[in-house]
């Protein structure tokens, strides 16, 4: 409709009375019409009679033409859509209970789609909150192992010189903890380092103050900082007033030139930021790996071209330094790619989830429209008697689906919008945090998108269907008892009710199998004794520990007093912590040559000698590090680092001839030694002998999930010319949390700017290693819950209806001599064959469905037929209950009054 | 006017109404009895238009603006409303006639059978 033709539809809605001026009007005209054809005819010889007759026929129907005249200016479909809304208001409130328990049911299927959609919404549909998001790139490098692995700094600076198709490239470093001085004890802040160009490259603003500025990722001018919105708000209070005031990290001042707007929240839960020191000296080593770089493409370049760009630069450098850049290929993925990562599969299985439930709650309110269908026949009857055409009764009963599923979507919605609440404020985000998770307009229109979807879904087929009952068959049918009910109409409920059983079994299939996951998780067993562990972290400044001497005493003393803590067992140092764990590099063994096991990486770890007695990690052979070792590698590292630093940006001179200690675990000894000992072996680190001193059994260092991967450990000593960062871990006899304020206590006593880092017991270490896992089992379980209970209560429904519908049959059948036994066995045999049926179905489409859920299972196949087995019996009871309880009242039924039912 | 078989007349496609209403207006302003006949005229009683539905397409093209209405005296003096094609009327007109004969050309070529082929 053009809009001028709306415009004069308005018009004429708007004025006085139109039916009477228009329809004069246009009466006269065809009057005139008439007298003219009438006219015409009798001066072609035809008498009056026929002539007036001719001029009628040829006209066609009077009335009609006017009736289309004047509707060609009335809104006539909106109006009638106004009259079904009413009607079906209307009819729905004589029927309070029917109305209410299909809104709810809907409602629990909307509410259930809206709120998992608008996780979906938030992850993979919305853009990335920064300008442009879909030209911004991560970048990695390829490595002789399998896998892609941060970026090497001196190959960044090559990359960043050289590419010709990204306008600009930027670094962040791995998010940190350090020390925050305050009032009182010092508190802890997540510092992430980052190019000065970062948020420029991002194209994201601080809220107030300025971004780092050209030139100050540079040694001596690093010493600012930007705050993220929250860290600001709790340490200082209103943003504005806090620009140029200064924050102490780790004993160094940085002052505050801006804060970002409490959208930013990249990389991660970052509160500070600070410049890089581009001018380091890790910018000049090749070889190590630990630079987060992302990039943004060139308008008008692709992809491809990029990928193609930064390749070939990397290929030049593999000729130009052959040993330290072997197959080191830069890879570009889109920044959207690497950031939402698994949380793809998880979401899409959790959406598929819901899709199912609002199927079975849609196939729910089907059953109980066509069972409504049967009380509403003589009412359809007489409409179409008098004069409703099929179209019309179809959309009047569309619009009453339609009615009930809006009703459902408004408090559907209105859950979704408490259940999103909810899940933004879960302390482990399901996804990663970096579009808040909010219901906007596109899940509003999700949500209205799939009601009405869902109304057409379980309304059209009892509208079809109802709509073609005869107007004589059910008049005739008055007391319809006797014929039973229509053939058809059971056909379509029975279909429903397998289908319904089908799709609950799925669900619990996919649900059991996340649980049996989950179970396997916790139990997995990392290889440590997770029982009251305590571990923390510590970062010592470099100005106030500057190398490995005033390091070890430090921590020596701090290891010392820890042990004297009443409660405490046991107490060690690590660089890295179980499931944590992301050091490792190559070995070479002494007398393999096999490139497959030298290109293997294998995880690094440096430890006191008590670590293997505090995480109860069985030493299996040989020894552990006894304070020789620790003293021995200790000199040998220091003369290493020394040679390192006078190297300059050149290669370092090593002395020949050193060794160091190491103790390997049980799958370093199979893969690097295969069948030979490794104790007392020997294998090569750079310029370094290493002598395997004992074995241990295996550690998960990289997560539950993660395969068991090679590990060496070292003397602790050996990191601390270069490493700041030292884990403490303690085994107590008590709970852990009992012991944490001593623990600070003894920090405090020893450095009042030192704060304890990221207090932490194994079990909750392992907890969020499987929190994911957790959610989705919670939410996936829940959903298989609400799918079961929906679906018993169809079945239920079902089977009551049927009941009811042959009272009188049954009536007449136990009159004739038909024990009790016999028709309740009638009944249960009709729900035995409808709950056989949906579980064979169900076993069908699980088995489909459950192979997209493999990357979520952990230790079990997603055909496990355990699961299968378990979930169909658990369908099949829950099914018998609820088709027994009916089929039980069909026995009490009592002939003489099921006789004289209706 | 002769008798055609009821096959040999044509059902109007939706929208030709309009097109032919707009079409006899050319000639000049008339009422509705005279565009029937006019259009009968013109098909040689080809097209079978019920007089009565001329009047919903005339309501349609009124509010579209193609046309405009007054009421007036007929030859044999009778008040009847008389329409009048309008500026943008005849503007439809135009565009409207192209498209219907390239959509007559369209038609005729699918439906007229390979002669090439029958001949040789």
């Amino acid at each position: 409709m053009s809009w001028r033709r709306a415009l004069s539809k308005v018009r004429f809605l708007l004025r006085p009375r139109p039916d009477e001026v228009e329809g004069d009007d246009l009466a006269e005209e065809i009057r005139a019409h008439l007298a003219m054809e009438e006219a015409e005819n009798i001066a072609a010889g035809m008498d009056r009679e026929e002539a007036r007759h001719q001029a009628r026929r040829r006209f066609g129907n009077v009335t009609l033409a006017k009736e289309r005249s004047r509707d060609m200016w009335k809104w006539t479909t909106l109006e009638a859509l106004w009259m079904d809304i009413g009607y079906a208001l209307r009819q729905l409130r004589r029927n309070p209970g029917f109305a209410a328990i299909a809104v709810l049911t809907l409602a629990l299927g909307v509410g259930a789609n809206t709120a998992i959609f608008s996780a979906v919404n938030a992850v993979l549909l919305r853009p990335l909150p920064f300008a442009d998001p879909e030209r911004l790139v991560d970048a990695q490098e390829t490595e002789e192992a399998p896998g892609t692995y941060p970026v090497n700094p001196a190959d960044y600076l090559d990359w960043q010189a050289q590419n010709r198709t990204l306008e600009a490239t930027s670094v962040y470093s791995w998010t940190n903890f350090a020390s925050l001085a305050g009032p009182g004890e010092p508190a802890s802040a997540a510092v992430t380092q980052v190019q000065a160009n970062f948020f420029r490259t991002l194209g994201i603003a601080p809220a107030v103050g300025r971004s780092f500025a050209k030139g100050e990722d540079v040694a001596g001018r690093n010493h600012v900082a930007l705050l993220s919105y929250a860290f600001c708000s709790r340490n200082f209070g209103a943003a504005t007033g806090t620009v140029g005031k200064t924050v102490e990290l780790n004993a160094e001042r940085y002052t505050i030139v801006g804060i970002m707007p409490p959208t930013v929240h990249f990389p991660d839960t970052t509160d500070v930021w600070v410049p890089i020191d581009m001018t380091g000296k890790q910018f000049s080593q090749r070889g190590n790996h630990g630079l987060n770089v992302i990039g943004r493409i060139k308008r008008g370049v692709t992809l491809a071209q990029a990928r193609q760009d930064l390749l070939n630069i990397s290929l030049r450098l593999e000729k130009q330094f052959p040993n330290d850049n072997a197959k080191q290929h830069a890879v570009l993925f889109p920044l959207k790619e690497r950031l939402v990562g698994g949380a793809e599969e998880r979401l899409l299985v959790l959406l598929g989830t819901v899709a199912l439930v609002l199927l079975i709650a849609c196939v729910n309110v089907a059953n109980l429209l066509l069972a409504r269908a049967t009380a509403r026949q003589r009412e359809i009857a007489l409409r179409a008697s008098l004069g409703a055409g099929r179209q019309r009764m179809i959309r009047q009963l569309l619009t009453e689906s339609l009615v009930l599923s809006l009703g459902g979507a408004v408090l559907g919605g209105l859950g979704a919008w408490w259940g999103v609440r909810l899940l933004n404020r879960a302390t482990t985000p399901l996804v990663p945090g970096l579009n808040p998770v909010s219901i906007d307009i596109t899940v509003l229109l999700f949500t209205l998108g799939i009601s009405v979807f869902a109304a057409l879904l379980f309304g059209l087929a009892p509208a079809l269907q109802l709509s073609r009952s005869q107007v004589s068959d059910s008049l005739k049918a008055a007391g319809q008892a006797m014929v039973g009910p229509s053939l058809v109409r059971q056909r379509l409920r029975d279909a429903l009710i397998v289908s319904e059983i089908a799709i609950t079994l799925a669900l619990l299939v996919g649900a059991g199998l996340l649980l049996r996951s989950f179970i396997k998780l916790q139990n997995a067993g990392i290889g440590v004794d997770p029982h009251n562990l305590l571990t923390a972290s510590l970062n010592l400044p470099d100005a106030v520990y500057p190398g490995l001497a005033a390091r070890r005493q430090f921590l020596d003393q701090l290891l010392e007093r820890t042990r004297r803590i009443p409660g405490v067992e046991a107490a060690a140092l690590s660089t890295e912590i179980p499931l944590e764990g992301h050091s490792n590099g190559y070995i070479q063994v002494e007398g393999v040559s096999d490139p497959a096991i030298s290109s293997t990486l294998i995880g690094f770890n440096y430890v006191t000698p008590d670590y293997f007695k505090t995480f109860g990690i069985a030493l299996a052979r040989g020894r552990a590090f006894d304070a020789e070792d620790l003293d021995h590698d200790a000199a040998v590292c220091q003369k290493m680092y020394e040679a390192f630093l006078a190297a300059g940006h050149g290669p370092p001179q090593i002395p020949t001839g050193l060794t160091l200690h190491a103790i390997i675990s049980k799958t370093a000894a199979r893969t690097f030694w295969k069948s030979r000992d490794p104790l007392g072996g020997a294998f090569v680190m750079g310029p370094v002998k290493v002598i395997v001193i004992g074995i241990v059994d295996d550690v998960k260092e990289y997560g539950i999930r993660a395969k068991t991967m090679a590990q060496a450990y070292f003397p602790l000593t050996q990191a601390l010319p270069y490493d700041e960062y030292a884990n403490l871990t303690l085994k107590t006899a008590i709970t852990p949390a009992a012991v944490l304020g001593d623990l600070r206590r003894n920090l405090y006593a020893l450095d009042r700017g030192l704060a304890l880092l990221r207090p932490r017991t194994m079990e909750e270490l392992i907890g969020s290693d499987t929190q994911d896992a957790r959610s989705e089992t919670l939410l996936l379980g829940a959903f298989a819950a609400l799918a079961l209970v929906l679906a018993a209560v169809g079945l239920y429904g079902v089977m009551s209806y049927t009941v009811t519908q042959r009272t009188r049959e049954i009536g007449i059948r136990m009159a004739v001599g038909a024990k009790r036994t016999d028709v309740l066995s009638m009944i249960l045999r009709q729900g035995l064959w409808l709950t056989l049926a949906g579980v064979l179905a169900g076993l069908l489409l699980a088995g489909a469905l459950s192979r997209s859920m493999a990357g979520l299972l952990f230790g079990v196949s997603p055909f496990d037929s355990f699961t299968f087995g378990c979930m169909a019996f658990l369908l099949a009871l829950v099914a018998t209950v609820a088709y027994t309880v009916p089929a039980r009242r069909a026995t009490t039924i009592d002939p003489m009054v099921a006789l004289r039912y209706e | 006017m002769g008798k055609r078989r009821a096959e040999d007349r044509v059902e109007l496609i939706y929208g030709a109404l309009d097109m032919l209403i707009l079409r006899t207006l050319l000639w000049g302003p008339t009422h509705g009895h005279g565009i029937a006949k006019s259009i009968e005229r013109m098909s040689e009683d080809a097209l079978k238009v019920e007089h009565g539905s001329l009047y919903p397409a005339l309501q349609r093209l009124l509010q579209e603006g193609w046309i405009t209405a007054a009421w007036g005296i007929s030859e044999n003096n009778q008040r009847a409303k008389y329409y009048r094609l309008t500026a943008s009327g005849r503007r439809k007109l135009v565009t409207e006639t192209s498209r219907w004969e390239r959509f007559v050309q369209a038609v005729t070529g699918v439906l007229r059978p390979a002669k090439t082929e029958e001949n040789g």
